[in-house]
């Protein structure tokens, strides 16, 4: 028996050395991408990494997508551990929380200032004096997004907006129910609230990253929003993000207030769509300004010295200004170079002429690591709003404490 | 070399890489999660975290929302339980009769929400519960002229939005063990009984519920476990504990610290709380029932 158990081992053993013997070795560089890109930025980002990968043997660029939360909490588990990819595709309010975890370093370790500075301000993304990422795009903001055939051109202001949206609000079969709402969003992410804070003057925070949200202009935003669905009654009584987009798609909701990584989606449902700037507030005369984030590269805290001139020119090949042209023409992206966002060809993108022109009015996203905090603060508030338990007053107060709370936790 | 070497040899050989397994995917894991839980790893310590001793553990008991969600996970794992087992056995003991036709057809029909993928079947029923366009609403509404249930908005009616869920994802691994349980219970039994002059109910209750306890005890505990710590479904139909925290269990309250809030040593801290209470009550249960002892 113990003789037979030796001959298997001896011959699994020999088997497995065959076969490792026998593969080829990989003596390509690899570099290795972890992205968020998802819907026609994903198709294109794969496209782009199989055209460099072809015209450059001597290396491999390996690309895997994960989802946004999964991105940054696998991301800086495996860097934190001396792992993960040398490349990481992500949102601008990751890098605070990155780089204190000390799981990136800095962008300008890989590129040159010369190169860098071909980048308008949100291009190259700082934070406590070290340049952190290289952004390809700007956006990833908030539109009213309207259906043509139910809004030819929506007005700027709020109270012209309402006025609009109920004769859109309506119960088609007269069974009590309302079939068609003139707006929504979702109703469940405080990253949609933001641009009704703004419009009203309000802000999440202050200079020195302590929530500010227990505000006249909170309550005042809170109010708005609960008089569009309670008072107005053109905004359904309840909406999540899945249930928002299938109003839209499915001409339930003549608008809604979404991104731009939803666009393609309503042009695929067939919805013949357009783009405008949330609307000013009417009491304030502010623009609903929404928040603005680029999305790019930061470089891994474990990255070998030799490999850095390998993943230079994959970044110079992903972010340059001929790659950031075509993105625009054929995914509407923004982007971060000067000369390209002028250039005629995105100039007359219509789409993208519309999203340039809210971004115009958006607020940058602040980096700051508490961001995290207070965003987890707001949302439990906003879902009490959102379902009527609670007043504008008292939500206001509790996303405050709520707030403060997390930040004071996360200490421990 | 004498032959009980040989043998001690062979036996290491063999038991060797489960050993080294075990190793790696459950010791080294569980004890490296009891340095964190003594440890201060958060964001702002995430590679320079130093052992704190107990103060986790502290901060955890002194939490209030601790002890809510305790209750609320206690209430969520028995109702769910009581739920799979008297559906689970009920339909077992109905497909077991001889007068059901089709019985097949009908154990593939009730095997189904159990042979669904969680993550599918969560979130069509969190589509059923919507307010306005959810299945629910509007079939209490046309049939049973019933008010429409903010199943998803309320913290209390989303409980139960989670609760309902679960029972329905649960009751078919009931009836399937308790199904395999009746059919090896001899025919015999049940034919002397009827001689006897046994009602239906005194025959289930003294022939069948005590020879169903040997295959039922050691499914309801693992029941118990897998439904105390059933992330998924809760995390799922309330995306993540809407409205407002207020659906979250233990387990998903400790994926939003470590995940959320990147509180990795409070979360470690929580994690071993909740090793504690279920290793506590599965020693007592299996003791208290003798359900292993009744195997041998």
């Amino acid at each position: 028996m113990y003789r037979q158990l030796c001959k298997v081992l001896l011959f699994c053993l020999v088997v497995t050395g065959c076969f490792l013997g026998c593969e080829e070795p990989d003596e390509r560089v690899h570099v290795r991408i972890w992205h968020q890109k998802i819907g026609a930025e994903r198709v294109f980002f794969e496209r782009a990494v199989d055209i460099y990968n072809d015209s450059h043997p001597d290396r491999h660029v390996e690309i895997l997508y994960k989802e946004t939360e999964e991105l940054r909490n696998l991301f800086i588990v495996a860097s934190a551990g001396g792992q993960g990819p040398e490349l990481i595709y992500s949102p601008a309010d990751n890098l605070s929380i990155f780089a204190l975890t000390k799981t990136i370093r800095p962008i300008s370790d890989a590129l040159s200032p010369d190169y860098l500075s071909i980048f308008g301000s949100d291009g190259v993304l700082s934070w406590e004096g070290d340049q952190l990422m290289v952004a390809d795009q700007v956006g990833n903001h908030l539109t009213l997004v309207y259906n043509k055939a139910l809004i030819p051109e929506p007005p700027t202001r709020f109270d012209e907006l309402i006025t609009l949206l109920q004769e859109l609000t309506v119960d088609e079969d007269g069974d009590g129910r309302i079939d068609r709402y003139g707006l929504t969003w979702n109703y469940t992410e405080p990253f949609f609230f933001m641009p009704f804070l703004t419009g009203f003057g309000g802000w999440m925070m202050d200079e020195d990253g302590n929530p500010t949200l227990n505000t006249p202009e909170t309550i005042q935003a809170i109010q708005f929003i609960l008089d569009l669905r309670d008072k107005y009654k053109v905004i359904p009584r309840e909406s999540d993000y899945n249930i928002a987009e299938t109003l839209f798609k499915e001409q339930r909701a003549a608008a809604i207030i979404n991104g731009p990584w939803a666009w393609g989606g309503y042009a695929d449902a067939g919805i013949d769509y357009g783009l405008a700037r949330i609307p000013r507030i009417a009491e304030t005369g502010n623009w609903s300004r929404p928040l603005v984030a680029s999305k790019g590269y930061s470089l891994n805290a474990n990255v070998e010295e030799e490999k850095l001139p390998y993943i230079r020119d994959v970044l110079e090949y992903l972010t340059n200004a001929e790659i950031q042209a075509q993105m625009a023409k054929e995914i509407s992206s923004i982007p971060t170079i000067p000369s390209v966002r002028e250039d005629s060809v995105i100039q007359g993108n219509p789409i993208l002429r519309s999203s340039l022109n809210q971004v115009e009015v958006g607020l940058p996203m602040p980096i700051e690591p508490q961001m995290r905090q207070i965003w987890d603060g707001m949302r439990g508030a906003y879902q009490l709003i959102m379902n009527g338990s609670t007043t504008a007053a008292e939500g206001a107060e509790k996303m405050q404490k709520d707030a403060e709370k997390r930040i004071a936790d996360t200490f421990l | 070399m004498k032959s009980s070497t040989k043998d001690r040899l062979f036996l290491a050989m063999l038991l060797g890489p489960t050993i080294v397994l075990v190793l790696a995917v459950v010791a080294y894991p569980f004890f490296e999660n009891v340095r964190i839980s003594l440890s201060n790893m958060n964001i702002y310590h995430i590679s320079d975290w130093e052992v704190i001793g107990f103060q986790q553990y502290i901060a955890v008991l002194s939490e209030p929302q601790f002890w809510e969600i305790l209750i609320k996970t206690l209430v969520w794992t028995a109702v769910n339980i009581i739920f799979h087992v008297s559906i689970g056995v009920f339909l077992a003991v109905l497909l077991n009769q001889k007068f059901v036709a089709g019985k097949s057809a009908w154990r593939v029909l009730l095997i189904l929400p159990w042979a669904l993928p969680q993550y599918i079947t969560a979130l069509t029923w969190r589509g059923m519960f919507n307010y306005e366009y959810g299945a629910i609403n509007l079939i209490t509404a046309k049939y049973l002229n019933l008010p429409a249930v903010e199943w998803l908005t309320s913290p209390l009616e989303a409980f139960m939005a989670v609760i309902l869920t679960n029972v329905w994802l649960g009751f078919p691994f009931m009836m399937v063990v308790a199904l395999g349980a009746l059919q090896s219970i001899p025919g015999e039994l049940y034919e002397a009984a009827d001689v006897d002059g046994a009602s239906s109910w005194s025959q289930f209750w003294n022939i069948t519920a005590p020879l169903l306890k040997p295959a039922m005890i050691p499914a309801i505990t693992l029941s118990i476990v897998w439904t105390f710590n059933n992330i998924n479904v809760v995390w799922l139909v309330s995306n993540g504990g809407e409205p407002n925290d207020q659906t979250h269990i233990l387990v998903s309250f400790v994926y939003e610290a470590a995940f959320s809030m990147y509180r990795f040593g409070w979360a470690a801290a929580l994690s071993m709380i909740i090793f504690v209470i279920l290793f506590t009550f599965t020693q007592l249960f299996l003791n208290r029932t003798k359900a292993t002892e009744s195997v041998y």
